[in-house]
């Protein structure tokens, strides 16, 4: 099994937009090469362009000095390239065999019709497995029995059962107990010992040094450069991701926040998501919560705001201590929470702009249970006002606005029940930059009104950027607290991703 | 530029004026401001009733007189007040197929408490305490359907399976199988006596229009309703009680499904087990021809009033004109169809 990649000038282009610019370079066989970036650096395109998953623009690739041409998934895998994504792509209620087998299960014949060869399905499964030294699992399992970790072993294994000379690793330890992060480099290692060359999407930096033999560095869709592992410092490759960031262009704020939290949250815990989550939030502030995915932020606020169940700890809302919050209850009491996904669970997409800016305030523009179009229209004119949102007509369906519009409609939802508490869950995924500032611009005004907001965002230049303070979580717990102004970009990346400074 | 696609221009520019798009009101209903073709568009189920009912007029014998409209507008309303909530609890995003035997159970609760009673409380208090009887248990069978749905999340598509059995059994029970004709002989007024000229069935069927047709489009519930059923996270994240909304638009349907089956047994002058069967096949029918959409979140009360008064129009003519019952049916299906696909392809050109 080999499988050197070589790419020359590969570029692709969405409209304006150059996710990959002139990437040319040579992925050696046999070893396992990082891949680094921050969102938007163009790492996973280059993935969809070795998996057939899209097409280049321009430029092309060679696999063992052979041109590739894929113009669908099945062409890479056929030429020996296999990805195993993020999400796991296993059905539940099938085995494991099946699983690994799925589409292309061995058949006899019966007679006159041709059946599903079960015990060789079987046999075939358990070979796999014993070669790749996998002794807890059995093939007659159903998937929906096993850890994630061992479901992340048999999407591996998986892949493995198409003979790859190239395996594509996006981001698999991301819902990874430690333990389980152990077991899967292990079998990265064997898989490496036995020639395939593996590429290797993550955004946590101590596990570059564990399992990489190099690391790529993209940025804004161009090749920062490439290093040998032993060469490599944690600084090196933080300052590779990052270059020279200009600092933020924060508005004259108000300096110091007030001392009366408004907020108080004490020992805040959920089994196997997050534990022991204490902190104030003042009057006017903007704390951000800074982390890597799944470090718990989205499902602390989620929990607070009573979206999600609590195992423990205290909850004091502008004074009153709350049990068992649910979401009615937290909008009583004057809280607000603008989801991570809009599209999913922050809008009804089949309502109008109009409507959806009514949502969360049915009860409070219309108190006695009767609302009319024309007592909430003030409401709705001051958020399209106010939130600048490009609407042609507020009764068009919200699903004809931009991205950065709709998610303008969410926030101006919230902001007609008059809250004094916003949790902002990355308010400027998705949206362009214009809108990026706009969103910050009304956080800012909102905070200048007296209104305390969390916010979340993946990007810690954003933080820094918008946040009078900063909590860092790391595997759902609170790790280090940090003020912007005294922070640099790569102390906070740093934090964010080792727990420590 | 399109209405409906998930997003404008990349900077969040003007996403420009719509050509023939319909903007969508608090109810989803069309707003209507355009002209010649665009008025077909949006007015199409009520063109095409029109149609319908001129055509019925020419090729129909006896179809235009003032004594077969009532008769067509008596039958129809025992199925539209039940329409009329089935058409939120679709719109929401549940169903409810037990309509037909709770109409059967309500009928037969009335007539046992107007037998069993009469002697003791004399009958016109006996009538009342079975009505008030039949429609709680209407309400209790309704929210049973939603706490179910809240508590061990069965769909509700199952648990009024089961009630389509178990309250048709019920009724059965109560009447021992045979018809109990224990009313008073004023108790006939109320399905098929007169006011003024017109069936009484048709003054509440009109009320409960009206108060439905409020409910969905003037209150906080039915703004809620609409959210709950176009996205329940979305909504419970709002802070909207998606479970009570749920339960309640079941107890209302619940509650119109008993006061149907008290109509149409003073109607039929007894309490019998065995009516209304098939009904909630026709109350969904109406509700979809009238273009609600199954999927949740979408449909009107006013169109459910078209769509109990097509289908209702359809059968009495079709039984003018001596069709036979065999093609009526085919033709009741082909109905349900063409109006679903018809509302798809208004749908794409609107978007």
């Amino acid at each position: 099994m080999q499988g050197s990649v070589e790419f020359s000038a590969v570029t692709k282009t969405y409209g304006p937009i150059r996710a990959l610019a002139d990437f040319t370079h040579r992925f050696g066989s046999g070893r396992v090469h990082a891949l680094m970036g921050k969102n938007g650096s163009g790492k996973s395109t280059l993935i969809k362009i070795l998996a057939g998953a899209i097409l280049p623009t321009a430029g092309d690739f060679r696999l063992n000095g052979v041109p590739a041409h894929f113009t669908c998934p099945r062409d890479a895998l056929a030429a020996g390239i296999v990805t195993v994504h993020q999400e796991l792509s296993l059905v539940p209620g099938l085995s494991v065999a099946e699983n690994i087998f799925l589409g292309r299960l061995s058949r006899r014949r019966l007679g006159p019709v041709s059946v599903i060869d079960w015990p060789r399905v079987h046999a075939d499964a358990a070979r796999l497995l014993t070669e790749m030294d996998i002794g807890d699992i059995d093939p007659g399992q159903p998937v929906s029995d096993l850890s994630v970790g061992q479901q992340q072993t048999v999407e591996i294994v998986k892949a493995m059962s198409f003979e790859p000379a190239v395996l594509l690793l996006d981001e698999p330890t991301s819902a990874l107990a430690a333990r389980e992060v152990d077991h899967l480099f292990a079998l990265v290692r064997r898989l490496r010992a036995r020639g395939v060359t593996i590429l290797y999407i993550t955004h946590r930096l101590n596990e570059l040094f564990e399992i990489a033999d190099t690391c790529t560095v993209l940025r804004d869709g161009h090749l920062v450069g490439a290093i040998e592992m032993a060469d490599a410092t944690p600084e090196i490759i933080v300052e590779m991701m990052f270059g020279d960031v200009a600092k933020a262009r924060r508005p004259a704020r108000r300096g110091a926040v007030a001392d009366d939290p408004v907020l108080s949250v004490r020992g805040l815990s959920r089994r196997g998501v997050f534990e022991n989550i204490s902190f104030d939030l003042h009057r006017g502030e903007i704390l951000g919560f800074a982390g890597m995915l799944g470090a718990g932020r989205t499902e602390v606020l989620r929990a607070i705001f009573g979206a999600d169940p609590l195992d423990g700890g205290t909850i004091v809302l502008d004074g009153v201590p709350v049990q068992g919050p649910t979401p009615r209850r937290m909008k009583e009491l004057g809280l607000g929470y603008t989801p991570e996904n809009r599209k999913e669970v922050g809008l009804v997409q089949q309502l109008s702009i109009h409507d959806n800016l009514c949502l969360a305030s049915l009860g409070r523009i219309a108190p006695r249970g009767m609302t009319s179009r024309r007592r909430e229209r003030p409401h709705v004119a001051r958020q399209i006002r106010d939130l600048a949102i490009k609407a042609a007509d507020p009764l068009l369906p919200v699903s004809s606005l931009s991205g950065g519009n709709q998610q303008k409609v969410v926030i101006g939802n919230w902001l007609n029940t008059g809250p004094k508490v916003m949790f902002f869950d990355e308010p400027s995924r998705g949206v362009d930059i214009q809108a990026k500032q706009q969103i910050f611009e009304i956080m800012w005004a909102e905070a200048s009104r007296g209104v305390s907001s969390i916010f979340v965002s993946s990007e810690p230049e954003e933080l820094l950027d918008v946040a009078d303070r900063i909590l860092v979580l790391r595997h759902g717990r609170g790790v280090a607290e940090v003020a912007p102004g005294e922070t640099t970009l790569a102390q906070l990346f740093r934090i964010c991703m080792e727990g420590h400074p | 530029m399109a209405p409906n696609g998930p997003t404008g221009g990349p900077t969040g520019g003007p996403i420009g004026l719509v050509p023939n798009g319909i903007a969508v009101g608090p109810s989803g209903r069309p707003r209507r401001k355009r002209r010649g073709r665009g008025w077909l568009t949006a007015y199409a189920m009520e063109s095409i009733l029109l149609a319908l009912v001129l055509s019925l007029v020419f090729l129909a014998p006896g179809f235009a007189t003032w004594g077969n409209l009532l008769n067509v507008l008596r039958t129809i309303s025992m199925l539209g007040i039940i329409a009329f909530g089935m058409t939120a609890v679709i719109i929401c995003g549940e169903i409810d197929l037990s309509v037909g035997a709770g109409a059967a159970l309500s009928g037969c609760i009335v007539a046992w408490f107007s037998g069993a009673l009469a002697a003791p409380l004399g009958e016109v208090a006996a009538v009342i305490v079975g009505v008030a009887a039949a429609l709680g248990a209407g309400v209790l069978t309704g929210m049973f359907a939603g706490k179910m749905r809240q508590a061990f999340n069965v769909p509700t598509f199952i648990v009024t399976l089961a009630l389509y059995t178990a309250l048709r059994g019920f009724a059965n029970l109560i009447t021992g199988g045979y018809p109990l004709t224990s009313f008073p002989d004023w108790f006939d007024f109320l399905g098929a006596g007169t006011l003024l000229g017109i069936p009484f069935p048709v003054y509440v069927f009109v009320l409960v229009f009206a108060v439905m047709h409020l409910l969905m489009t003037g209150t906080n519930f039915g703004r809620a309703v609409y959210a709950v059923g176009g996205n329940a996270e979305a909504a419970r994240l709002s802070g909207i009680d998606v479970f009570f909304v749920k339960t309640m638009t079941l107890a209302v349907t619940g509650l119109l499904t008993a006061l149907s089956g008290v109509l149409i047994a003073s109607q039929i002058g007894s309490g019998t087990g065995t009516t209304a069967t098939g009904m909630e096949l026709d109350v969904i029918a109406s509700s979809i021809i009238g273009g609600t959409s199954l999927m949740g979140g979408k449909g009107r009360i006013w169109g459910t009033l078209l769509g109990v008064l097509f289908l209702g129009c359809i059968a009495n003519g079709m039984t003018l004109m001596n069709v036979s019952e065999f093609w009526q049916q085919v033709v009741r299906g082909g109905t349900i169809l063409g109006a679903v696909l018809l509302n798809q392809i208004l749908e794409r050109a609107r978007a």
